[in-house]
């Protein structure tokens, strides 16, 4: 392929993509009034020190979901192994109560909106039969599909970050659905690490690799993964649990945190002229291959100096990030 | 070499102990397959009489020992056809037909197969027949099977306990496997046959690689006397004159191999060898040459070659000479896993900075790079002061993740215990997370393998291992930072009672030692007469026994030309110096009788001590305080000390607990939570140039936590060090960090708090590349653009 022909090729594929893009808006609700609903799900922890990490987790997920992504009240459902309500715990992890749960929250949900379902564990069988253990009858992977069925004009989101949790990509996958589990397979069944992090990493700001100020679910799921293999790495021990994400481009679009909209339109075009700007900078990125090294780091630097001015200038009128 | 026995012979025994099963693997094949390219035993006729074969394989192995190879094959070649087609008639034509196939076994495993299987049919004809046997074991035995060669000796002696050949073959066993005593048993094969020339080289031999010279020279030159042709008397008596500058001697030697040998390219080999265990490994290298040049088909002579050439840095040759090893006898497993390495290291960074070059696994070789190379430069202009003399530069340092790799790269075989090797400019060791954390500092590895480079060339390669071994403990010391090694209770018990070897024979105690912990108290030892010798008679003492080896005095020599003293003096002189030194130590550790190795009062008082700890902590602390008071110096982080320390903390006397903790940060170069507990402490009480010195500290025994890279950090910026600050900055980066793009925001930071603008605006438009919207890194790039 010529120099000329890779340049068409890429303008063609850069107006597919933003085809691409505009249809994908055109499903989703702007970011301002999308709302997203969450489950969280502890399982049976069989040993105090599971319990401690399994709450500690459920805890974290809860504050970001709380602090950092604006989840209501009644958008949040904790449930627990154990019978009696806490501050945490909005009722018992029973198969009847998670599906009660889902019918609960799909009776709230919008088009548009996100569903985050995260459940906690260890996991047993396999295939469409494959389960987190549960306080009374285990919930099985079939089971979650069908609950979720009713979920088709939102964005969900399903962490299983169970030991052993790996066949539930198959059973769950669907379209406008990401799943994420903590083991490739069923067959990976020693005691997990990714929860943690993953857990931790929801409302952590090293997560947000590209730090435009929100998570997107890749990131999180990237950023527990390396974190995984770092614990593995550094303790010399053969790596037993490899974390999956069903549907990665989906995953990169679906984002927890707070928007740059604003109702001030002084602030909405700077921030409209700060994302021409951004999407400057990545076209430019593009080229690079084709410039040479001092005339791209002169345009980058006008550029991300420009950015770094219209941030300025968004702040100083008063909007957010 | 650090903490383990340099002697290539017993690194060689004690790997292949651990690799045995590896190395059984081809030879248990080999055993299986012994009837192949032999004649059906059921077809052969059997008739008695003379060995057809007998003139002809005389003619063959004496061709071959002259190293006349075209005529010593084509003689076999004539044996092994007219056995394969009409087999043998007895025992000892068997038994011929088993000494030409090993004459064409180089290169040829099938050949090898076959002389087993003949041999094994001469034995079954004739169970007699023991020279069938002992060859059957010298060829197990030269194919690194030590276990099958072992079986077939015993099995002589068995029957004929004092055949001082299956002695000697046994004793050969012995020194591969690094099991019993090689030089008893030889000496019972010299008892057998005093005038046994081979019992008296081997000897001879041992005594050389064990340095002691005298002796060696004297088996030597019995065996020459009982045979003249003995080539391995000659190549003893050559070997040590040729690393000794006696030119008359080795010219002799030479001469009288050369009569024998027209290409003695096994001469050479062992001058070769030789100069490997003097640590010449240049020379080696030329010799090795020389050897390979005589014959191109001698397989020692390529393994030497090789192994040295890449000792010397000399990649490339090194592999094709291992190549052509390896394809000339493929049984060789220290051959094989040495190419094995040097594929795996192609993936290895090399990372070249001043007057060192860094090769390490490409994951760590940044980070370990930021911090070894200005402590070796620091190292290195300290160091040629001091001796004088500065290597050739750039000093190749590798670092192995794996342990076993380290070890392939030293000695061929995983299983060395060592930390780290000199080779002179090439310095080899693990990588600080190669072993557990606490186990090793990588700092005072790294320092004490350079000062071998040092001491060695100051010596011209002369200076023996244990002044050697010592002089690099000693320059572990003098950093501070408790590196270098310290008395232990074991040390002191072992010094009371009067288990350690006396100074003129401190050799031994790295060579041949008698007992696990032998060789580690040898380092500390030896160090310790360093540190005598420094103090009785000046810092250029030590540079001066250095030269006077240089200049081919030995070491009785040396004690009376530097030190002024015999050897027997010198030993008089450091017992009486260490008795004064430990004189409160030893009676505390001692017990009540000689064997009595409890520890004595001071490990009875800290046992009692650690009882009351749960219950009754002021008593604990007391006895605590008393077994500090009766060994001050103990300086482990499981002594007295370390538990007051935490004791004082405990009650708030944060003063007290830190002068307790430096009793052991200060002596102990591995003491991790020690150090951490002075880092906290110090911090907590302002004192920033203290936390960052034990920070440090942590960072040469584990430089891979990113909490204490950013520790360092803070407090160096804090404190106006903004280079360090910049260090550390970097160090967090290469070591991955997940958020990677605000660990390069933090060094643009540190790049613009030590002025370097242009630095600082490169990192952030790279940051800024990847993450547009990163608000922070905006900030700062409009802030540098005022600037």
């Amino acid at each position: 392929m010529t120099h000329v022909g890779l340049i068409r090729w890429i303008a063609r594929h850069a107006r597919l993509m933003a085809v691409h893009g505009a249809l994908a808006l055109a499903v989703a609700l702007p970011l301002s009034a999308q709302r997203t609903h969450v489950l969280l799900v502890i399982g049976l922890s069989g040993a105090p020190q599971f319990k401690r990490s399994f709450t500690a987790a459920a805890q974290s997920a809860r504050d970001a979901a709380v602090n950092r992504w604006g989840v209501s009240d009644s958008s949040l459902i904790v449930l627990t192994e154990d019978s009696t309500r806490s501050a945490l715990s909005s009722g018992r992890s029973t198969r009847e109560n998670i599906a009660q749960s889902f019918l609960r929250l799909s009776s709230r949900v919008q088009p548009g909106d996100v569903l985050f379902v995260m459940l906690m564990g260890h996991g047993s069988g396999e295939g469409a039969q494959s389960k987190v253990n549960l306080p009374g009858p285990d919930a099985t992977a079939a089971e979650y599909a069908s609950w979720l069925a009713g979920f088709n004009k939102q964005q969900v989101v399903f962490v299983n970050a169970a030991t052993g949790s790996g066949d539930f990509v198959a059973v769950l996958k669907a379209p406008n659905r990401v799943i994420v589990t903590a083991t490739k397979t069923s067959n990976e069944r020693n005691e997990s690490v990714f929860l943690q992090y993953f857990a931790g990493a929801l409302g952590m700001d090293a997560a947000d690799a590209d730090k435009d100020g929100r998570l997107s679910v890749f990131e999180v799921f990237r950023f527990a993964r390396t974190e995984v293999g770092k614990v593995y790495t550094s303790s010399n021990r053969m790596q037993t649990e490899h974390a999956l994400v069903s549907d990665s481009l989906l995953a990169t679009r679906v984002a927890f945190g707070t928007s740059a909209a604003s109702a001030d339109p002084r602030i909405t075009a700077l921030i409209a002229e700060r994302q021409a700007l951004e999407s400057d900078v990545a076209s430019l990125r593009t080229k690079k291959a084709t410039m040479t090294a001092e005339a791209y780091d002169a345009e980058l630097e006008r550029l991300l100096l420009a950015l770094a001015e219209k941030t300025k200038a968004i702040r100083a009128a008063g909007g957010g990030s | 070499m650090r903490r383990s026995a340099l002697r290539r012979c017993a690194l060689r025994r004690s790997a292949w102990l651990l690799s045995a099963v590896s190395v059984l693997t081809p030879m248990a094949a080999c055993g299986q397959d012994r009837a192949v390219a032999q004649p059906p035993a059921a077809t052969i006729q059997r008739v008695a009489g003379p060995d057809r074969w007998a003139s002809e394989i005389a003619a063959a192995e004496a061709s071959a020992r002259r190293g006349d190879r075209r005529a010593a094959t084509q003689r076999a070649a004539r044996i092994t056809a007219a056995y394969e087609k009409g087999g043998a008639r007895n025992s000892d034509e068997y038994l011929s037909a088993g000494r030409a196939y090993v004459l064409l076994g180089i290169g040829n495993a099938q050949a090898v197969r076959s002389a087993l299987a003949a041999f094994d049919r001469a034995t079954a004809a004739d169970s007699n027949n023991f020279d069938a046997q002992r060859r059957a074991g010298e060829l197990f035995l030269e194919k690194y099977n030590a276990p099958d060669a072992r079986v077939s000796f015993e099995g002589i002696l068995r029957r004929s306990p004092t055949d001082a050949k299956a002695l000697l073959a046994l004793a050969r066993v012995e020194e591969f496997e690094g099991k019993g005593d090689p030089m008893a048993t030889a000496r019972l094969s010299i008892a057998s046959d005093p005038r046994y020339a081979e019992a008296l080289a081997f000897v001879a031999k041992m005594q050389r690689d064990a340095e002691a010279y005298d002796s060696a020279r004297v088996y030597a030159q019995r065996a020459i006397d009982a045979d003249s042709t003995s080539t391995a008397g000659w190549s003893v008596l050559g070997s040590m004159a040729f690393l000794n500058g006696d030119s008359a001697t080795f010219r002799k030697a030479l001469a009288a191999v050369t009569a024998l040998q027209p290409a003695p390219a096994e001469f050479y080999t062992d001058l070769a060898e030789a100069s490997v265990r003097q640590r010449r490994y240049t020379e080696a290298v030329t010799l090795a040459q020389r050897a390979t040049g005589y014959d191109s088909l001698y397989v020692p002579a390529y393994g030497v070659l090789g192994t040295n050439q890449l000792r010397t840095g000399q990649m490339d040759a090194g592999r094709a000479a291992l190549e052509r090893a390896f394809v000339l006898d493929p049984f060789n497993l220290w051959h094989k896993n040495t190419l094995d390495l040097l594929d795996k290291m192609k993936t290895f960074r090399t990372i070249d900075r001043g007057r060192f070059r860094v090769v390490a696994p490409p994951e760590e070789a940044e980070l370990l790079a930021l911090y070894i190379v200005p402590l070796l430069e620091q190292a290195y202009d300290a160091l040629a002061v001091r001796y004088g003399y500065k290597p050739p530069t750039p000093i190749r340092l590798e670092f192995y993740r794996y342990h076993a790799d380290f070890s392939v790269r030293t000695v061929g075989l995983a299983g060395l215990g060592a930390l780290g090797v000199s080779f002179g400019s090439l310095l080899a060791m693990d990588t600080p997370n190669g072993r557990e954390k606490g186990q090793f500092n990588w700092g005072s590895t790294a320092w004490h393998e350079l000062t071998h480079a040092f001491t060695l060339g100051a010596s011209d390669h002369r200076v023996p291992r244990w002044l050697s071994e010592g002089l690099s403990v000693l320059e572990e010391r003098r950093v501070g930072r408790g590196w270098g090694a310290d008395a232990t209770v074991s040390y002191v018990l072992a010094m009371a009672n009067g288990k350690l070897r006396p100074i003129s024979q401190l050799s031994d105690g790295f060579l041949r030692p008698r007992f696990p912990e032998e060789t580690q108290f040898s380092y500390y030892q030896a160090s310790l007469f360093c540190e005598m010798v420094e103090v009785s008679r000046g810092a250029a003492a030590l540079p001066a026994m250095l030269k006077a080896y240089r200049d081919g005095i030995d070491t009785p020599g040396v004690f009376q030309k530097v030190l002024g003293k015999t050897p027997a003096q010198i030993d008089a002189e450091f017992e009486a110096y260490t008795q004064r030194k430990f004189a409160q130590a030893i009676s505390a550790v001692r017990g009540t009788s000689p064997n009595d190795s409890s520890g004595g009062k001071f490990v009875a008082t800290m046992r009692e001590a650690a009882a009351k700890m749960g219950s009754d902590r002021d008593a604990a602390r007391r006895l605590y305080e008393q077994a500090r008071a009766i060994f001050p110096e103990y300086g482990g982080d499981d002594g007295p000390a370390w538990y007051l320390a935490q004791i004082a903390e405990s009650v708030g006397d944060t003063t007290l607990a830190l002068a307790m903790v430096e009793q052991v940060t200060s002596r102990n170069e591995t003491a991790w939570e020690a150090n951490l507990f002075e880092a906290n402490l110090r911090e907590k009480r302002g004192d920033k140039a203290g936390a960052i010195r034990a920070l440090d500290r942590l960072n040469w025994i584990w430089p891979y936590d990113p909490t204490v890279h950013t520790r360092l950090a803070v407090l160096a910026a804090s404190q106006g060090d903004h280079a360090r600050a910049v260090l550390e900055r970097r160090a967090i980066i290469a070591m991955g960090p997940t958020d990677v793009l605000d660990a390069r925001y933090e060094l643009a930071r540190a790049l613009r708090d030590a002025g370097d603008i242009a630095a600082a605006r490169r990192e952030l438009l790279q940051v800024l590349e990847e993450a547009p919207s990163f608000e922070k890194a905006q900030a700062l790039l409009l802030e540098l653009r005022g600037k």
